[in-house]
């Protein structure tokens, strides 16, 4: 494979290199990709069965390399300094590193002030998680694509705080219109007109979303009603402002109607970790029209190693072909590849990593000394409840409804703005239900809190308890805007390395008193709505993990809980990794462009979350693959194409 | 009836139990399910066992009749699992060659199979499903209205050429030409398309017989404007027993072959048309070629199986099974396998390679094996698909030892072991109908969904996938992915 | 016994012709955890008082009335006998050996939880697309049984 000439070479088979691979292999141009992890199976039925058979269904379950799954049984995870590609994963936070591939803090939040005596947190661990195999973490992204309100773009001329995106909304609305039928997107304009006067939502006129919306729950229905006619105030110069509450249907990325040869979605409730059916788009499907048009090739189990460059050029990628010989023994054999321009495309984290590892360590593309920094999350505030009447989870897919007219206002001066997802499946989320509760009702436990007195049931009774409780559990999971930080970053870890020799990221990251605000916010917001719907709520800042509870007693602060202003909270990763490569018109503060390419490289693109520089609240994927089109598009000019 | 009584009838049963019987302790968990109870109950409806007027018990026959539904023979009380199902599995597989039979039967003025003649009684022949519609000749473009046996309506402009004006492809008895289209070499999940050891890809067709065609055209459900303003729930007509035929579809996979072949297939001389494709990029082309029938799959409703009854059949040569790969028990030649070449060069069940180019001669070959789909509870099928195999081949030589259809072997029925209320009716708690066998593929048709491992929901299950089945809105088709193909 | 205590219909449990065969996997795989002995000191216990209301014979199978902690290891064996039905998986009774886990895909599958929730397994939905925005069926529509017998 060495010194074949390819025009375009990219790094990693995910969201953004497989669209790019798929519009340039269109074009006409010969485009290989590096893909670390192994091929995509023929069928999914593997990754179905270790689903099935897992006892933690994390996002991870499903694929290669498992933390938690070594045979039947609770296994031992896995040490990353033996695999050929770990990654960051559920299980495995605030693990130390015989289990956690990133080299972060292993302990609660701790609470501080920063010079300027401003509340802060650090040593937080960065809890969203990626794969590193064909066709890369959105196997099991949720499925949902709102869009942006144009004032996300806009966050420094709008609210003064952080930077503007280097493209205008209408540029990003063409651009989200070629990604909504890429993936093939159920929405109706129509039932999103109410998020015009509230968040500043707008579509090109005749807009039309390729298949008609899917259908809210039980769940969505009854949260709506209960918020009728609700609104919740302003705060501090925002006083007298009150902003309505309202439930929106979700736009999706699943089929409300056969599309690209695949199926309708039939409510598995499984969206992640994985679709069984692929009703979800994956980037699998993108690949396959990739593979189709002859140009494209994927070299898997292929980790990039080095990205050399001769003064402002790539010249070639350096990687490991890595494989197990037939007793076991991880195996690896350098190679080199070059093209004419030269794609990164592993996600936020392994892009910063790749990037800052390149050129003996000295790292590329970095006169900004951004790359690995600004590292954000949406983080995701939980919040639990029982309703008054049954709303029937654990039914449809993950999430159909959310309440979007709290994204945007005045208040992002101050503190973060939040998306509320309405969560279909009951406490599965919150705590490991349904089977947290039916191991209280049958072994007299309490980790749902709903058996405080230790009774155990049978029979009848059983069944009409956990009846109850099952079907009047539901949750909101908000997605809380963060704000980039410089030192919440990605940097090199000295101390610890992979099975193939690479050295591992080492993360910090925290939050600041705008994400803590938006946490304060969030929770008074939770249970406001909770009352107004008279539901009893449960939520609780320390959450056991599973397997075993690491704290026994429940109530000692663990990793991802904190204390704000005398409360304990516990933070979540949505699972969005951005900013570690932002985008911007001044090369002095921003490592790519509008279009993903370097400021300083100038054969080099860089794409994926990594280079949102500021991330809003809008679930990012949808984001993602519009700019890959961008991307293209640019290197189809450079190219000549 | 026997299974539905049993569901019906049964708690009230066990409330009147008085002790537990013998057999429950050894095979369940101290549950009082009274296998004799219910088998006592189940006999005592089944129509009249112990007098002279008893039916007698289902067997494969050579007839033209195209059976209504299953028949189902008595099972003995105390019968323990494994005999309970080999003799249900039986019937299933009983009802599947009469079926396949009287399909396969040849066709007299009307369509229906000729009572003066007999399925291979001259090697090969024109059979009745043949005749059946073409779904693309049900779902036209521009949604125009369709015809049970009308001419061709879309004659593709490559195949012209070769096309006699005025042939038609239902009606006429003796070989017509038929259109093979290419949109019909994808799999479930879009695994990929099967590739002969000559480099051809397998072709399909799908067809539908006289009453769902009807209940489509009636119910204006071959066009998207009509399944639009459709109301209501879509439900083809079941089958009776010893009445109305129900609702059949087939669908058949055909395999390129050499003239030189023929004896040992069923065959038919038709126009291959490959439409044109954007991506991958290829010309629409059209040719006329000698082809062979390699799998057969036979999705009929019926009163006692509102999931449908699913049989599949495949050519003998088709493969050989993971157990004949693992003991070296290889045949000299395959449709689908190359004896000669090993695991490592050739790995098995490996989708092939995109770009999947129909018009080209293709250097990949899939090399298909048969995976065990029954082991872990279902092993009932083997042993009841060797019997009926066996029974139906000695009937089908007996009528011509040149009989192509002796090349044909059932691999097994999927059937509804909760059948609802025996009326076309799903039981609310059973709307799958809990399916026996679990698994089920035919290697031609579900090529790369065999296991291992056996994943519910993903590995080939007839009546799970169709129950994802929609028109081109969302609503439930019952059971068929045809109605998405409207226009 | 396992109606009794899963609060199911017992031909739902168990029913005529059984593709997926759970109740024999089941017996065989807590067998094999726990040993004949005690699976049959239960079965006798039950047997004895296999006439009362079901209800009755869970209580007592499952030693309600006994504080938690206290119930003896029969009762703990009938607790992992409905965790086997309601989750698909074994949790090994206080003081066996043996690991936790997920007994098979189908027995997954077909756990009996998600009927009592009116859903579906996580990621095995036999309903087809939108049901979720109605209410579902009753109970006894999930093999529950509501008849209050056995």
């Amino acid at each position: 494979m060495s010194n074949s000439q390819y025009d375009v070479v990219i790094i990693g088979a995910g969201v953004s290199g497989n669209l790019i691979a798929k519009e340039l292999g269109l074009a006409g141009k010969k485009v290989l990709i590096l893909e670390a992890g192994p091929a995509i199976p023929d069928s999914r039925e593997q990754y179905m069965e270790n689903f099935y058979l897992a006892l933690a269904k994390t996002p991870e379950s499903p694929y290669p390399s498992l933390a938690g799954r070594t045979g039947p049984g609770v296994g031992t995870l896995p040490d990353p300094a033996v695999l050929p590609t770990p990654r960051a994963t559920v299980l495995s936070i605030g693990g130390t590193p015989d289990v956690s591939h990133l080299i972060q803090s292993e302990t609660a939040g701790v609470s501080g002030t920063t010079p300027d005596n401003q509340p802060e947190v650090r040593e937080l661990q960065f809890s969203s998680t990626y794969e590193r195999i064909g066709g890369g973490t959105a196997w099991h992204w949720l499925g949902s694509v709102p869009r942006l309100v144009p004032h996300d773009l806009t966050m420094k001329t709008t609210y003064d705080v952080f930077y503007d995106w280097p493209i205008a909304y209408s540029e990003m609305q063409r651009l989200w219109g070629l990604a909504e039928s890429e993936i093939g997107v159920a929405a109706s304009v129509a039932q999103q007109q109410p998020l015009q006067a509230a968040i500043g939502m707008t579509y090109p006129p005749g807009y039309q979303y390729p298949m008609g919306p899917i259908p809210s729950s039980v769940v969505d229905q009854t949260v709506s009603n209960g918020v009728s006619g609700m609104s919740v105030p302003g705060e501090g110069s925002e006083g007298g402002k009150e902003y309505s509450v309202f439930v929106t249907n979700t736009p999706a990325g699943r089929n409300s109607e056969p599309y690209q040869d695949r199926r309708v979605c039939a409510g598995n409730t499984n969206c992640i970790p994985i679709c069984p059916i692929q009703a979800k788009w994956d980037p699998t499907v993108t690949l396959g029209d990739a593979l189709n048009t002859g140009n494209v090739t994927v070299s898997y189990q292929s980790v990039a190693t080095n990205i050399a460059v001769d003064g402002n050029n790539v010249t070639q990628i350096d990687y490991l072909k890595w494989s197990y010989d037939d007793k076991g023994n991880l195996q690896s054999t350098p190679a080199s590849v070059s093209g004419t321009i030269y794609v990164a495309a592993c996600h936020a984290i392994e892009n910063a990593k790749l990037l800052l590892l390149s050129n003996g360590q000295k790292g590329i593309a970095n006169t900004s000394d951004q790359v690995g920094r600004n590292l954000m999350d949406h983080v995701l505030y939980l919040a639990w409840a029982l309703a008054p009447s049954q709303v029937w989870g654990y039914r449809g897919p993950l999430a159909t409804g959310g309440i979007e007219s709290l994204r945007d206002g005045e208040f992002r001066t101050n503190r973060a703005a939040f998306r509320m997802e309405i969560g279909n499946e009951g406490w599965n989320f919150a705590c490991g239900d349904p089977y947290t509760t039916t191991l209280d009702f049958i072994t007299g436990t309490n980790g749902s809190q709903l058996n405080p007195g230790a009774t155990r049931l049978g029979g009848t009774a059983l069944v009409n308890t956990l009846n109850d409780r099952l079907t009047r559990q539901f949750r909101f999971g908000l997605l809380l805007e963060q704000a980039p930080q410089p030192d919440n970053c990605v940097t090199i870890d000295q101390n610890n390395k992979d099975g193939l020799g690479i050295p591992r990221p080492h993360v910090d990251y925290g939050f600041d008193k705008y994400t803590l605000e938006g946490f304060r916010v969030a929770a008074d917001t939770c249970s406001a709505i909770f009352q107004q719907m008279g539901a009893e709520e449960f939520t609780q800042p320390t959450v056991k993990p599973y397997p075993p509870d690491k704290y026994p007693d429940g109530k000692t602060m663990g990793p991802g809980d904190f204390n704000y202003e005398g409360k304990m909270y516990h933070m979540y990763g949505a699972g969005h990794i951005m900013g570690t490569h932002r985008m911007g018109t001044d090369p002095d503060t921003s490592v790519v462009d509008a279009t993903q390419k370097s400021h300083d490289v100038q054969n080099l693109w860089i794409v994926g979350s990594g280079s949102f520089p500021t991330v809003a609240t809008a679930n990012p994927t949808l984001t993602i693959m519009a700019l890959a089109f961008k991307s293209a598009e640019a290197i189809k000019a450079a190219l000549g194409a | 009836m026997r299974r539905f009584a049993t569901i019906t009838l049964l708690v009230l049963a066990v409330a009147c139990t008085k002790t537990e019987t013998e057999s429950s302790s050894t095979i369940s968990i101290g549950d009082t399910a009274a296998t004799s109870t219910t088998a006592t109950t189940a006999t005592t409806t089944t129509t009249a066992t112990t007098t002279s007027t008893a039916p007698p018990p289902p067997a494969i026959v050579l007839s033209a009749n195209i059976p209504g539904d299953v028949q189902e023979g008595s099972i003995p009380p105390g019968s323990d699992r494994n005999q309970k199902f080999a003799i249900a599995q039986g019937d299933f597989d009983i009802y599947s060659w009469n079926t396949f039979i009287a399909l396969n039967w040849p066709p007299g003025p009307d369509g229906k199979g000729d009572p003066k003649k007999t399925i291979g009684q001259n090697g090969d022949n024109d059979t009745v499903w043949e005749h059946y519609r073409d779904v693309a000749d049900v779902f036209l473009p521009g949604g125009a209205v369709p015809t049970w046996n009308g001419p061709e309506p879309n004659v593709p402009p490559e195949c012209k050429a070769d096309y006699t004006p005025g042939e038609r492809i239902i009606t006429q008895v003796g070989k017509t030409p038929n259109v093979l289209t290419v949109s019909e070499f994808s799999q479930p999940f879009n695994t990929g398309p099967l590739i002969d050891q000559n480099g051809v890809y397998t072709r399909y067709e799908i067809l539908v017989n006289k009453p769902m065609f009807d209940y489509i055209l009636s119910n204006s459900l071959y066009s998207k404007a009509g399944q639009k303003v459709f109301s209501g729930a879509v439900k083809f007509p079941c089958g009776v027993l010893g009445g109305a035929e129900g609702a059949i579809m087939v669908k058949s996979s055909w395999k390129i072959i050499d003239p030189s072949e023929k004896a040992r297939f069923h065959t038919a001389n038709v126009l291959v048309y490959t439409p044109a494709s954007t991506n991958p990029k290829y010309g629409a082309s059209c040719s006329r070629k000698t082809v062979g029938l390699v799998g057969f799959h036979i999705g009929h409703k019926t009163n006692l199986a509102p999931q449908w009854l699913w049989s599949t059949f495949e050519h003998i040569d088709n493969v050989p099974t993971e157990e004949d790969v693992a003991a070296g028990k290889l045949k000299a030649k395959y449709n689908y396998y190359n004896p000669k070449c090993n695991a490592t060069d050739c790995p098995p069940n490996k989708v092939p390679p995109r770009p999947w180019n129909p018009t080209q001669v293709a250097s990949f070959h899939s090399q298909i094996v048969r995976m065990n789909m029954f082991k872990g509870g279902s092993e009932f099928a083997f042993t009841s698909a060797a019997k009926h195999n066996a029974e139906a081949l000695k009937l089908l030589v007996g009528v011509n030892p040149n009989s192509v259809w002796q090349n044909y072997e059932l691999i097994s029925t999927m059937w509804p072991t909760n059948p609802g209320n025996g009326l076309c009716t799903a039981a609310p708690s059973a709307p799958l109908g809990e399916p026996a066998p679990s698994f089920l593929a035919n290697t031609t048709l579900e090529t790369y969904i065999q296991g291992p491992p056996l994943a519910p929901n993903v590995s080939s299950n007839c009546i799970e996938c169709h129950n994802n089945a929609t028109m081109t809105t969302p609503v439930h088709s019952d059971f068929t992915y045809v109605l998405q193909r409207a226009k | 016994m396992s109606a009794a205590l899963t609060g199911f219909q017992s031909s739902f449990l168990r029913p005529f012709l059984d593709p997926t065969n759970l109740s024999e996997v089941f017996y065989n795989f807590a067998v094999a955890q726990v040993g004949q002995t005690a699976m049959d000191n239960l079965l006798n216990t039950f047997r004895a008082i296999q006439k009362q209301p079901a209800q009755q014979i869970a209580d007592t199978l499952l030693e309600v009335k006994i504080p938690t902690g206290k119930e003896s290891s029969q009762a703990q064996l009938a607790q992992a006998i409905i965790l086997m039905w309601y989750l698909g998986s074994w949790y090994p009774p206080p003081g066996t050996n043996g690991k936790q886990q997920v007994i098979s895909s189908q027995a997954y599958t077909k756990s009996l939880v998600w009927n009592v929730a009116q859903s579906h397994p996580m990621g095995f939905s036999a309903f087809t697309f939108g049901y979720w925005s109605q209410p579902p069926a009753g109970l006894d529509a999930f093999g529950v049984n509501t008849g209050g017998g056995q």
